[in-house]
């Protein structure tokens, strides 16, 4: 089980090799695997906004910048702004004098005001709006001007280059035959493929190199006023660093320059696993629903272990230990308690080579498996403390929900198996912990399950698979620390 | 160019561009003017409950997890697009390890799968936010302070200087400062240590500094808030925390003594342009007063010993770049990386058959190919 705030007394060991509580593991019902976050292929599904729980379609999203048309930060807690309307005295018109009684009905007006730190738009000068939601002031970057010359002019430079290069090339092999491709005859297309692509075309590039003006250096350098240092200094008027940071664009330095952030948008994710593409998680579009389409998390196929208590750890003693294990699936269970090095070696296996498979690699259609020699890896098992190993297997009644609310426990049990209850039970364990085990360091001990599992993947025609399976999966139990 | 190759480039995805500092991350899209975030590098580990540094690895195992776990953060909570099928335009310093680079490439083309990847030097980013040919990059970062020349588009590379000059050191000395001026031991947090510097700290000018003495009584002290009662920065303390930057006396490793060597370095010919040619940048330059404190010591310098003799340069002259100091090495790669859309990337399948990068310290790829010692 997995704690907000307390430690992981019970970790799993991922396929890959990374040791997580098993809540941050997925299990792939394809290749009956452990996933986990490292070794998973994370995918952007759908953009929203966590504020008002709007959706947005991921074209706008790219186009408003990943943020939210009526959503804003206070730009000095990072806190929500709220709209708070006012009414602002209704304009006497001295040209119109008092003629119009209806004109003289107040105007509903809103600012944008901070329930954390006071902070409003008022502050800063920002007039206030005459609609409630949108409508606020945009800001551009001072420097955007600039910083297309500076972009025109590069590219102006990277299509000369290009350029260049075809004429060369066009001139060595200036006898190229009777084929004549459209594009090589006439400019047109050539020029046609550069407007389409945005690029400008040859002229106007030569035009822009020319009419470009680089940066002129100065002599002087802006100093510091004279009674700088001598000046009292409010710190209330500085901006600090956080604030700056959040709109990178401007990086106000002074308080009376911040302006409402708009609110970044968050991203639904999906997940994949890398080996079979299968999707492990896939949200549910609607932003407020925390629900899933698919979700395929270790917690409902894997039995879940949980420690009940312990005796302390002591060098060279044999310690008893008591553990709770418990079926989520529909299925019975068969599960063994094995030593962790009894767990075979399952290698995920490579198809054989072949005429057909190069064919394929050639044309790129073989699945791309080279990601497997960076991610995956061996992890280190501590050995201090060894299991003993129960010789006995046991079945696993499956979930049940109705069962919670029975009272019959008059199941068998013997030493090792304590109680039974639905689909949870007890076990009895022993441990010995080595002679030269350190005093003070952590004490793990690892174990190992095997557990058949059933499928329930419907099988198709190019995967006729079998319904039982036998898996394994290891377990890391933290039993506190070594003492004396 | 081809039809063909035109509609390629309408449906390349726009690139985007990473600059990992050792204390901020700047991330966002080619052809845009500012980074879409300024993050600390740095990601919440859930093993260990804390947030954790990216740049902080005991093994090339942990910063490859560290790396996937920064990626993941700005992938997926900042710049939220998808990172495979994606090219990446990457600024790192030009003295980066081999073993950071190779990591990062590995985590982007082996673990998010990206389509392509340029790697473009600080120096030459920060120069091309210019348009100038020749530029004298001066870079304060967190943990050096580089000077770089870059003559048309080529840094100057037997004449780089480096120097543990940057913010760090400030900090230090800050942070030592500050303990005196209290006379206690503060350990006050990196984070609040840099507000302090940010929000209360200057550079004074030369002449100030030798009317100041080493007392600075006449510099207004201001009283940090602090939820364990208010904290006294002195006077002292506001005016002298860059003062390290200018320290000649430990073996001449200043940072106006490391202009000067690096411009004595360059050939004799772009000296006079380099000169004419300083960008003073980075996130450590935006401090209040420091350009023109380094300008006026440069003047000082050159007709000191020992460059009085060795050095003819009459004029320093500076630039400034169109964006933030902090983001000017990005602002540079998103400039570059729109430029040429991606052409000079390296692509993944070339990675994927032969995972080695170009470097320019290694002789495999710089070794000009009329060389006996050059393979093709
Ligand atoms: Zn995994
Ligand atoms: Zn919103
Ligand atoms: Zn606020
Ligand atoms: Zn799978």
């Amino acid at each position: 089980m997995a704690y907000l705030i307390q430690p992981d007394y019970v970790q799993y060991f991922c396929t890959c090799g990374q040791i997580k509580p098993i809540t941050n593991l997925y299990f792939c019902r394809h290749c009956l695997k452990v996933r986990c976050g490292f070794c998973i292929c994370h995918e952007v599904d759908s953009h929203y906004c966590a504020n008002c729980l709007e959706n947005m379609p991921s074209s706008e999203a790219r186009l408003k910048k990943n943020r939210c048309s009526s959503c804003f930060d206070c730009p000095s807690c990072f806190h929500t702004l709220s709209t708070r309307a006012t009414y602002a005295p209704a304009r006497q018109d001295p040209a119109a004098g008092d003629a119009k009684v209806e004109n003289k009905q107040p105007k509903k007006m809103y600012y944008l005001s901070c329930f954390n730190c006071r902070w409003t738009s008022r502050d800063v000068g920002i007039p206030d709006q005459p609609v409630a939601s949108g409508g606020w002031p945009e800001r551009t970057n001072p420097f955007a001007n600039r910083f297309g010359q500076l972009l025109e002019y590069f590219k102006a430079i990277a299509q000369q280059e290009k350029q260049d290069k075809l004429d060369k090339e066009r001139k060595k092999y200036a006898i190229r035959g009777k084929y004549i491709t459209l594009t090589d005859k006439t400019g047109l297309t050539g020029a046609m493929a550069r407007t389409t692509a945005g690029l400008p075309s040859s002229e106007s590039s030569s035009s822009a190199i020319a009419n470009f003006v680089p940066s002129q250096a100065k002599e002087e350098v802006e100093e510091l006023p004279e009674d700088y240092h001598t000046k009292e200094v409010n710190l209330k008027l500085i901006t600090t660093m956080p604030q700056r940071l959040a709109s990178p664009e401007w990086q106000a330095q002074l308080v009376s320059r911040l302006q409402p952030i708009a609110r970044p948008l968050s991203v639904k994710r999906s997940q994949r696993c890398r080996r079979c593409d299968h999707n492990l998680t896939k949200p549910e579009y609607n932003p407020g629903s925390i629900k899933f389409k698919i979700e395929l998390l270790a917690y409902y196929h894997v039995p879940e272990v949980k420690i009940i208590s312990f005796e302390t750890i002591k060098p060279g003693c044999t310690t008893e230990l008591l553990l709770k294990l418990t079926n989520p699936t529909a299925h019975e269970m068969q599960i063994s308690i094995i030593q962790p090095d009894e767990v075979p070696e399952v290698e995920e296996k490579e198809e054989p080579k072949s005429i057909e498979k190069s064919l394929e690699k050639s044309l790129n259609l073989e699945k791309d498996t080279s990601w497997r020699q960076v991610i995956e890896r061996k992890p280190l098992l501590p050995t201090t403390i060894k299991l003993h190993k129960p010789e006995l297997s046991f079945t696993l009644a499956q979930r049940d929900d109705a069962a919670e609310y029975d009272d019959d426990s008059h199941h068998e049990t013997n030493d090792i198996i304590l109680w039974r209850k639905s689909n949870k039970l007890a076990l009895r364990l022993k441990v010995t912990t080595d002679e030269e085990a350190k005093v003070g360091s952590p004490a793990v001990a690892i174990l190992a399950l095997q557990y058949s599992y059933r499928n329930t993947v419907p099988p198709t025609a190019n995967s006729p698979q079998t319904r039982d399976h036998v898996l394994y999966t290891t377990v890391a139990i933290h039993l506190g620390t070594v003492t004396q | 160019m081809t039809l063909y190759e035109g509609i390629a480039l309408i449906q390349e995805k726009q690139a985007v561009v990473l600059d990992l500092g050792t204390d901020y991350t700047k991330f966002g899209f080619t052809g845009e003017a500012a980074p879409r975030c300024i993050i600390p590098s740095q990601f919440w580990c859930t093993k260990d409950r804390r947030y954790k540094r990216v740049h902080h690895y005991n093994s090339t195992e942990e910063l490859y997890e560290n790396l996937v776990q920064m990626l993941h953060l700005l992938y997926f909570r900042h710049v939220l697009v998808n990172p495979k099928e994606r090219k990446v335009v990457v600024v790192e310093s030009l003295l980066t390890t081999t073993q950071f680079r190779e990591t990062l490439a590995k985590v982007l083309f082996m673990h998010y799968e990206v389509s392509g990847v340029t790697w473009w030097d600080s120096a030459r980013a920060c120069a091309a936010t210019l348009g100038t040919p020749i530029v004298l990059v001066v870079n304060i970062g967190a943990k050096e302070a580089e000077v770089v020349a870059v003559v048309h588009g080529v840094p100057v590379v037997h004449a780089i200087q480096s120097e543990p000059l940057g913010a760090q050191t400030l900090h230090d000395n800050l942070a030592r400062m500050l303990d005196e001026d209290n006379n206690a031991q503060l350990n006050l947090e990196p984070s609040v240590i840099e507000d302090i510097k940010v929000r209360t700290c200057f550079v004074p000018g030369r002449q100030l500094v030798a009317q100041l003495g080493g007392q600075c009584s006449s510099v207004r002290s201001v009283q940090y808030p602090r939820a364990s009662g208010a904290l006294t920065v002195s006077g002292r303390a506001r005016a002298l925390a860059a003062e390290p930057l200018f320290d000649r006396d430990r073996e001449q490793a200043s940072l106006p003594d490391a202009v000067l060597r690096c411009i004595r370095s360059c050939p004799i010919d772009t000296r006079r342009a380099l000169a004419e040619n300083v960008l003073v940048t980075g996130g450590g330059a935006a401090l209040p007063g420091l350009k023109a404190r380094l300008a006026c010591e440069l003047r000082h310098l050159v007709s000191q010993d020992p460059y009085k003799d060795s050095l003819h340069v009459a004029k320093f002259k500076f630039h400034s770049s169109p964006c933030e100091d902090n983001v000017c090495a990005w602002v540079g790669g998103a400039l570059c990386g729109a430029a040429d859309w991606g052409v000079r990337a390296a692509p993944r399948d070339q990675y994927l058959r032969e995972p080695r990068l170009r470097d320019w310290a290694c002789l495999l790829h710089n070794t000009p190919p009329d060389h006996h010692h050059h393979c093709p």
